[in-house]
């Protein structure tokens, strides 16, 4: 039997975006705007993906899974560059970076028939990598930004010292893949102990045996961290010599970085 | 050795200046002057946005960067020393030009007054005043010909910095240094340096020997600097 939860029983979930509206209001944190607005928002973006996703899954296959990958693709890409928009054709780096990904991606799951090419498996799968990729450039975009401006002292020295952009920069490269990867490897190390993921839940929910949502899980889980590994080390090492100019100097402000030549 | 004609670069305007060889020059002024901004121009993390500079008459945009920064040193008033040992840190340079030799290590660290010991030390591990020397040992490790100084003292302690100014006085003299230092104490500058650039502003108010300088100060600017 498919789960179902009627209208009514969702209108019940009122109550969870009450609690931390709630706490928002009592500790005085001026969230409430955005805890309403982000309730509303998500609530009709995922109606409205859920119509689109019907729509999609009567397509052909080869119209639909393209369509849809596509847009989540320039939507991620749009919404990763938020991270670094000072940065020259990061637009472009990201939304080739996520293209090459899915590609790489899909054909291993096709190739050693994981998933089958149907807009049911393709696209929730891909949305997930997808998803992933993105917040995962986003992350390394940000945290680039920070360690650039944290070590500003010791690329000035590497620098001094005769160091090329790439070698001063090896220690931000460095930090820059450890905070990306570090999270993925936690969560692969607890996976199914601390809580179960949600791909599986998911499966086990819509009626499928434990044991092949677990299958699924992993063809999941291991294509995002790989994506996610990949998608960290693409970005960082695409980006941080924008961070240089030709000269092999230090662009330290924004606005340097922004209309270097 | 330097020659600056006509310089300006961010706060700095204009500047015209040479430096000899072997000389020590202290720069000096108020706070926001274009001092470390002026420090940077001799090995190129900055370029002048109008004027040239020129390395014994050649100009310095012309050099290969890696090349001029090797023959032009630079030490930071933070040490910025990378994580790893103190060896670690010694060879960075040497290393990047392929000249690095295990037998130098303990040398450097007797120039800067450190224990041999040290060489595995974690960098973590060391007192500022220590970090400080590392940093020195680590730009002298190059074998630079000159030592830019960026207020290398003035985050430490009162006897950290005499100890850390005596030790630049013997390496200097050893190694036959040029050396150009920013500074914003007066009794420093006095101590160790020939030659005073004082900058207001981003201009060169005046230049002479230092010692006449502070007793008798042409400008009003340095009269009222002196008197603060």
């Amino acid at each position: 039997m498919e789960p179902e939860i009627s209208n009514q029983s969702l209108l019940f979930l009122i109550v969870f975006v009450f609690i931390p509206l709630s706490l928002s209001y009592f500790y005085q944190l001026g969230l409430s705007k955005n805890i309403l607005w982000s309730s509303v928002r998500g609530t009709i973006q995922l109606f409205a993906i859920g119509y689109l996703l019907t729509y999609l899954f009567d397509l052909r296959a080869s119209i639909g899974i393209p369509l849809m990958i596509s847009i989540m693709i320039t939507v991620a890409t749009f919404h990763a560059r938020l991270k670094g928009k000072e940065l020259p054709h990061v637009f472009w780096y990201i939304l080739v970076g996520l293209l090459v990904i899915e590609i790489s991606v899909l054909s291993m799951w096709l190739l050693f028939d994981m998933v089958e090419f149907t807009p049911s498996e393709v696209i929730p799968m891909s949305g997930m990598v997808i998803g992933n990729s993105m917040v995962a450039m986003g992350l390394a975009l940000e945290r680039m930004k920070n360690e650039f401006k944290e070590n500003n002292g010791r690329l000035l020295a590497a620098l001094s010292l005769g160091a090329k952009p790439k070698t001063a920069s090896k220690l931000i490269v460095q930090k820059t893949l450890n905070a990306a990867l570090i999270p993925n490897v936690d969560q692969l190390k607890t996976i199914g102990l601390v809580q179960l993921p949600g791909m599986m839940t998911g499966l086990i929910l819509g009626g499928v045996e434990p044991v092949m949502a677990i299958k699924y899980q992993l063809v999941i889980s291991l294509s995002i961290f790989s994506s996610v590994s990949l998608s960290a080390m693409f970005i960082t090492l695409a980006m941080y010599r924008y961070f240089f100019n030709a000269q092999d100097q230090l662009l330290e402000t924004e606005e340097e970085i922004r209309t270097q030549s | 050795m330097f020659q600056f004609k006509d310089v300006s670069y961010g706060p700095l305007k204009d500047l015209t200046f040479s430096i000899n060889k072997k000389e020590k020059v202290m720069l000096f002024g108020p706070s926001g002057a274009g001092k470390s901004t002026l420090l940077f121009l001799f090995n190129r993390l900055h370029s002048p946005s109008s004027g040239s500079i020129y390395l014994d008459e050649k100009e310095i945009a012309d050099f290969e960067v890696t090349d001029l920064r090797k023959r032009v040193g630079l030490v930071l008033q933070d040490p910025n020393l990378f994580p790893g040992t103190v060896l670690d840190n010694i060879k960075y340079g040497p290393s990047i030009f392929g000249e690095w030799d295990e037998r130098e290590a303990e040398k450097l660290l007797q120039y800067v007054q450190l224990p041999t010991s040290y060489i595995d030390r974690d960098v973590e591990q060391l007192s500022g005043g220590e970090k400080q020397r590392v940093s020195l040992a680590r730009t002298l490790a190059n074998s630079p010909e000159v030592l830019l100084l960026d207020e290398p003292t003035s985050a430490l302690d009162y006897r950290t910095a005499e100890e850390i100014e005596e030790c630049l006085e013997n390496l200097i003299e050893e190694h036959n240094l040029t050396m150009i230092m920013v500074t914003h104490n007066l009794q420093q500058a006095s101590r160790l340096g020939e030659r005073g650039l004082f900058i207001v502003d981003g201009q060169l108010v005046e230049d002479g020997r230092i010692l006449e300088m502070l007793e008798k100060p042409k400008s009003n600017e340095l009269a009222r600097f002196i008197e603060e």
